[in-house]
């Protein structure tokens, strides 16, 4: 029988990619559990290979984005995400979710900003990979496409830290061009440990080819897009474990 | 009378009323002080209500419910009214212009289409069947007068609105895409010249109301898909804002039902001050006094507070645990119990409502437009799993009332009953009687003669009518929800213009695409001709994105300007004549609908009224995926083809107000012909042959082939003398005219053996190609150049419009 790893989508109010991503963490083999924070137990976490942070606003992120979220996680959670990480568990974080794990100090310092239009970008954008090891990432071609939706995208870090990160591959996924002031140009952003990714792009928007902006309409469009393999490469590595 | 009103530092909650003995005068002034909205003769019906069936005086709490209950906003009461409509054709009583034009029509193509409409004009939206299982709803609200005095907060309730709206359609749809169409007064227009204080000028307007509808949309997590705007001096003073959204709910979902016993709960957001007489004021003139006065009948949006209620309305469906949802809109707690309880009966106890601040009086609470709340009746048996889930989704849950069989609806306060209304009389508004003309003015055909087709084409993809919508469209979250297949921005470069939206559909391989149309400016000189092309344009846009003819429903909503102006009405009861022939003639049912009248302000120089303005939307049901068609040419070696015939009538275009002479016949859709040739576009789509399709509308050939060509795929070479047309027309007639029903087709060049097959008998004719031996738009008379244009100029002029103002 086919092995359906554990997935735990934790969910704010204010989280909205839920439903979507999970379909996603669902077609590439998961077995997908979406939890509102308030229903958090201790126990939740057990068996779980793979926690996911959706996106969306969190708790309307009036204040920085991620920030309320960070603290109710801190309430109701404690470090039992860090724990579970140490344990060896797996964690995804996409656009808020990404905003949401650098605000709990699970990803390398930094913080996701205003983009430096001020404004809201909802477009395609070309990524480039930056570590080919990325658990999250290795099933994916050097360069590809992914839709971005966010107003606080620009990452920013201590001086010299965003080349750092470009440099030692925790950069794991960069902007091909500048889309929102990044420093370095970096989309998605890993810790030491490999096991956590948070990135600004939305692969749960980009699961099938006829997600595209320019499919073959009249083809077949039911093909696997760029997207799909992010959840499908993290299954692959959890799978092999 | 004054002393007896209700004030800050008076404790009691509320007051009799006394109007046994007030004479009409008396009546109106009464209603003028309470700014009930009401004319004498409802005032008299009121009084005579009283006096006979009550045998009482009324307390401000029913005075007040009975005015938002029989306001314009809320009892449609000019489209119920009695008109006395002449024009040209001659004189006639017109018995409702709803039962006449739009419930009669979709009454009869029901008779024809059974099972495709599955509700319509009494929930909160009108269904139509997606597939045996689902069905997908639409509802599109207008938010203008609170729009016009507070933009942001105006347009992020709109929003907040529509989706309550779907939520409580039904037992509570699942909203999955927007859209919003806006009119605004031009973005440069001189601040000098607006005529009256306080008004806000069109950048101000323009910036509030988009970033009210992105921030309500995007939190929400629904995607705003698709939409319009349109310029014109005459939206200056009163702009009009249009929110849509979209649902799907399982069939056995759609119908509900009262019952007495039940609970009647509210879930979501608190009751306070904000958003009182919401719908009174929608239902005036706006004038400066607005701007300071009225502040408070907006309402204040809080879209993580309605975010939360949605998850746990959608998952209390999904369980079985409702018996009857409504939002809370207009009118508050007092329409959505009026609705809920107005047949079976029941108690609703204000003290219970948790408020957002102390001291509010019985009326305020109840008549409260405050946003994210919705009002559920469920069995008792379900309130502790109902309780569980607000707990989870952190949303707050209140037992306010319970349903009884007394067919009586009776409000309490700290246990006194403040209102207490037979919902069976309270809805008999008496009908209004109103007159109304229609005179065409005058006509005139202008020379068009030789110009630079070049300069105009630039000039026209410069205009603020056509111009890239990009850096709106960029602030929104179009594709939340993983489902917008179809991108109002797409194409090769991603940032060509589509015409309809389409998203898929969980669970289903059927898909729902979305449409619309407003002519605004065809309304001017020919009202009918705009009804009829706006119907036209929103079916052929849902067409060329693939969807079924015979699986297409309409919403209609209208702005018109003083109702109380003969001329005004008659320019609306023409639209009706137009919409309801073009409709009919599509088989095409309307299954919801809104109107907003009293869109004029009293300017230092006397009132300006909007013109009358009809947008029309529609929901399309697409069969298949592989149906989906953008309306951007995809090969660099195909041809293209234009299906319908075009003719010399200029008027209503965007050239000829770019070139001021706006007194042309405007021309009128040929449906017979129209539908004959959608059909056969939809068999070659159904069978694979058509790259790409693109409706010709505003700003006509010229605009229509060039924004095809902004997928920056290759260039294209049109000629002229292989247009079909009616009778001699000049260069600037074919490429500027706006004739109705015809649409652009990209194929192949092996295709067109089987396409010249289908399109046998219709007009239909090859007039281009796509090339990579120029990157240009070549526009040609036979032999002779008589335009040439790189498409990378022409992009750059249309995609920088509106980009130095937004």
């Amino acid at each position: 029988m086919e092995e359906r790893p554990n997935a735990l989508l934790l969910k704010f109010p204010g989280t909205n990619c839920d439903f979507e991503t999970a379909r996603a963490l669902e077609a590439s083999g998961f077995s997908t559990t979406i939890l509102p924070i308030a229903a958090f137990k201790k126990e939740s976490l057990n068996s779980v290979k793979l926690v996911v942070l959706s996106s969306g606003f969190s708790y309307g992120d009036y204040v920085m984005a991620g920030r309320l979220a960070q603290l109710e996680t801190q309430r109701k959670v404690g470090d039992a995400l860090t724990r579970f990480r140490d344990n060896g568990g797996y964690m995804l974080g996409i656009c808020n979710g990404f905003q949401i794990l650098t605000k709990l100090g699970l990803l390398p310092e930094g913080s996701l900003i205003d983009n430096t239009s001020g404004r809201f970008i909802c477009k395609w954008v070309h990524l480039k990979k930056n570590n080919d090891q990325n658990a999250f990432l290795n099933g994916l071609p050097e360069t590809f496409e992914l839709p971005i939706a966010h107003a606080e995208g620009r990452f920013v870090a201590p001086d010299g830290a965003a080349e750092s990160y470009v440099e030692n591959g925790l950069a794991a996924l960069l902007y091909h061009d500048d889309v929102n002031g990044s420093s370095s140009q970096i989309a998605g952003l890993s810790d030491q440990s490999g096991r956590v990714l948070g990135l600004m792009p939305h692969p749960e928007r980009f699961l099938w080819d006829s997600h595209h902006y320019d499919p073959n309409w009249q083809g077949d469009n039911s093909g696997w897009g760029a997207g799909y393999m992010i959840f499908k490469s993290i299954y692959n590595t959890i799978i092999k474990e | 009378m004054e002393e007896k009103l209700p004030n800050q530092e008076d404790k009691k909650s509320f007051y009799e009323i006394p109007i046994r003995d007030l004479d009409p005068d008396g009546l109106l002034d009464l209603s003028e002080k309470m700014k009930l909205s009401l004319s004498v003769d409802d005032m008299i019906e009121i009084q005579l209500y009283y006096a006979s069936a009550m045998r009482r005086e009324p307390t401000d709490v029913e005075l007040e419910c009975i005015a938002q209950t029989w306001s314009e906003h809320c009892k449609h009461r000019i489209f119920g009214a009695r008109i006395e409509h002449s024009s040209p054709q001659g004189n006639e009583v017109i018995d409702s212009l709803f039962k006449t034009f739009i419930k009669g029509v979709t009454e009869r193509i029901m008779e024809k289409k059974p099972g495709f409409v599955l509700g319509c004009f009494v929930d909160n939206a009108g269904f139509v069947k997606l597939d045996d299982d689902q069905a997908i709803c639409l509802k599109l609200e207008t938010h203008n007068h609170p729009s016009a005095i507070e933009p942001y907060a105006g347009a992020n309730t709109g929003l907040g609105g529509v989706i309550r709206d779907i939520l409580g359609a039904g037992k509570g749809a699942k909203p999955i895409a927007s859209c919003d169409i806006f009119c605004f007064g031009p973005p440069d227009t001189d601040a000098q010249s607006i005529d009256a204080n306080d008004v806000i000028h069109p950048l101000g307007i323009m910036r509030g109301v988009v970033r009210g509808v992105r921030d309500y949309g995007n939190r929400m997590g629904i995607p705003t898909i698709t939409g319009a705007i349109q310029f014109d001096p005459s939206f200056i003073y009163n702009p009009l804002v249009f929110c849509g959204t979209a649902g799907i709910i399982p069939i056995s979902d759609i119908d509900k039902e009262m019952s007495p016993n039940l609970r009647v709960i509210a879930v979501g957001g608190r009751t306070g001050r904000d958003g009182l007489k919401g719908a009174t004021f929608s239902s005036m003139a706006l004038d400066t006094d607005s701007h300071e006065e009225d502040q408070q009948a907006v309402q204040i949006g809080n879209p993580i507070e309605e975010k939360k209620a949605a998850d746990f309305v959608i998952e209390a469906r999904k369980e079985n645990l409702i018996e009857f949802i409504t939002d809370c809109g207009a009118g508050g707690f007092s329409s959505a119990a009026g609705e809920m309880l107005s047949e079976v009966g029941g108690n609703l106890y204000l003290e219970r409502a948790p408020l957002k601040e102390p001291g509010m009086t019985s009326w305020e609470i109840f008549l409260s437009e405050s946003q994210e709340r919705m009002v559920l009746a469920v069995k008792e048996e379900f309130l502790p799993r109902l309780k569980e889930l607000a707990d989870i989704y952190e949303t707050e849950l209140t037992e306010i009332g319970d349903s009884d069989d007394s067919g009586i609806l009776k409000v309490w306060h700290n246990g006194e009953l403040v209102c207490e209304l037979d919902n069976s009389r309270l809805h008999d508004a008496p009908i209004r009687q109103l007159k109304s003309s229609f005179e065409r003015g005058e006509i005139q055909k202008y020379e068009w003669s030789q110009t630079d087709l070049g300069d105009d084409l630039l000039n026209v993809l410069g205009d603020f009518a056509i111009g890239s919508r990009e850096p709106i469209i960029r602030e929104y979250d179009h594709e939340v929800q993983g489902n917008t297949v179809l991108k109002p921005l797409a194409g090769k470069s991603g940032d060509a213009p589509q015409d309809s939206s389409v998203v898929r559909i969980d669970g289903s391989d059927r898909l729902m695409s979305i449409g619309l149309s407003l002519l605004p400016e065809w309304g001017k000189t020919d009202p009918l001709a705009m009804g009829k092309a706006t119907v036209d344009e929103c079916f052929r846009s849902l067409i060329a994105s693939g969807a079924n003819p015979e699986k297409i429903a309409l919403l209609d909503n209208f702005c018109v300007g003083n109702p109380d102006d003969s001329r005004e009405l008659g320019m609306l009861v023409e639209t009706c004549k137009g919409i309801a022939e073009a409709a009919e003639a599509y088989s095409a049912p309307f299954v919801s609908g809104k109107d907003s009248f009293y869109n004029y302000f009293e300017t230092d120089q006397g009132p300006v009224s909007i013109p009358t303005t009809c947008l029309i939307s529609g929901m399309g049901v697409i069969e298949n995926p592989s149906h989906v068609t953008g309306a951007s040419i995809r090969n660099s070696n195909s041809v293209v083809l234009i299906l319908g015939t075009t003719d010399s009538k200029m008027g209503g275009s965007v050239y000829a107000r770019i070139k001021e002479k706006t007194q042309e016949e405007v021309p009128h859709a040929n449906f017979e012909s129209a539908l004959n040739d959608y059909k056969k576009f939809h068999k070659a789509v159904s069978e694979g042959l058509i790259l790409s399709a693109h409706d010709v509308s505003e700003g006509g050939l010229g605009v229509a082939i060039a924004e095809m060509a902004f997928s920056e795929v290759g260039g294209v070479t049109i000629d002229l003398e292989e247009l079909p047309t009616q009778g001699e027309m000049s260069n600037a007639e074919c490429l500027f005219a706006e004739t109705p029903s015809r649409l652009l087709i990209e194929c192949e060049p092996e295709s067109l053996g089987q396409l010249e097959k289908i399109f046998e008998g219709s007009d239909c004719s090859v007039i281009g190609k796509v090339t990579t031996k120029h990157q240009n738009l070549s526009i040609n008379v036979g032999s002779k150049n008589v335009l040439e244009v790189g498409i990378s100029t022409l992009k750059e002029k249309w995609k920088n419009v509106l980009t130095p103002y937004y």
